[in-house]
């Protein structure tokens, strides 16, 4: 498969993944720890949406889905099979266990970008391709322009009734 | 390599698991809202383990066969009654 569509296939479903995961396990709801707190309120101040900064800032202080994709793509490419996924699924819960999270959201995102890239491989998409489509998907929310991306995902958030219930 | 063969090894590993871990009384789910419960399951996070560390010993092939899976399942059990509190402790949410 030509390289530029596998990379893009590879981004819409590592966003997919990493979006609803992390939304469904309620990371716009609240803030884990204190520093996801300040980015939340950081990004509301900025004219954002602040569902959707908390979810940024539960990302950047805790291994979530975003990082169990991320992690599990490499750890697939390192390992060559789908064994690579289920370890860091692993070693991403003993990380949130560390970054005082449950663990529910990073361990599920890992198991599910594992099933994607197994499935996916037989069309011809790597692990490298969903390396490269997971840290473009990371930088669509984190990288560009905070109050779009914080009012997008807070938006998906009352959509699938994750409203924030800590102000 | 993930093959037919050891699919029957992960499985080995999750029951045995499973099994141990409700004889061990370990909770079958999580508190409600699961998402936010610091509980040890058996679902989450004891068979979560337990694939993990059979991925490794099968991965590496150090004794993979359904024996080391049975034990594997084993420790995963006891590792999440006992020692997953002790080694990874819930941090003060206060």
């Amino acid at each position: 498969m030509e390289i530029i569509i596998a990379i893009f296939i590879a981004f819409v479903l590592s966003w997919v993944n990493f979006v609803f995961i992390d939304i469904w396990m309620g990371l716009p709801e609240s803030p884990g720890v204190k520093g996801a707190g300040a980015i939340g309120k950081s990004i509301e101040k900025r004219g954002g949406d602040l569902g959707g900064g908390y979810f940024s800032g539960n990302i950047v202080c805790s291994p979530d889905a975003s990082a169990g994709t991320l992690l599990a793509s490499c750890s697939y490419y390192a390992f060559g099979s789908p064994e690579g996924g289920l370890i860091a699924a692993l070693f991403v819960y003993f990380g949130n266990r560390i970054c005082a999270d449950p663990g529910y959201a990073g361990t599920t995102g890992a198991l599910t970008a594992t099933v994607l890239i197994w499935a996916t491989s037989y069309i011809g998409i790597t692990p490298y391709n969903f390396i490269v489509g997971m840290v473009i998907a990371a930088l669509t929310i984190q990288g560009l322009y905070h109050p779009v991306t914080s009012k997008l995902i807070g938006k998906m958030a009352r959509k699938m009734n994750r409203k924030v219930i800590q102000e | 390599m993930i093959t037919t063969a050891n699919v029957l090894s992960y499985l080995i590993a999750m029951a045995s698991a499973v099994i141990l871990g409700i004889i061990l009384r370990l909770p079958l789910l999580p508190d409600k809202p699961m998402r936010e419960s610091w509980t040890i399951s058996v679902i989450f996070p004891t068979i979560i383990i337990a694939i993990g560390l059979f991925a490794i010993i099968n991965y590496f092939k150090i004794y993979n066969n359904i024996y080391t899976a049975l034990l594997i399942g084993i420790f995963s059990a006891i590792f999440s009654k006992y020692l997953l509190e002790r080694a990874f402790p819930k941090p003060d949410l206060g």
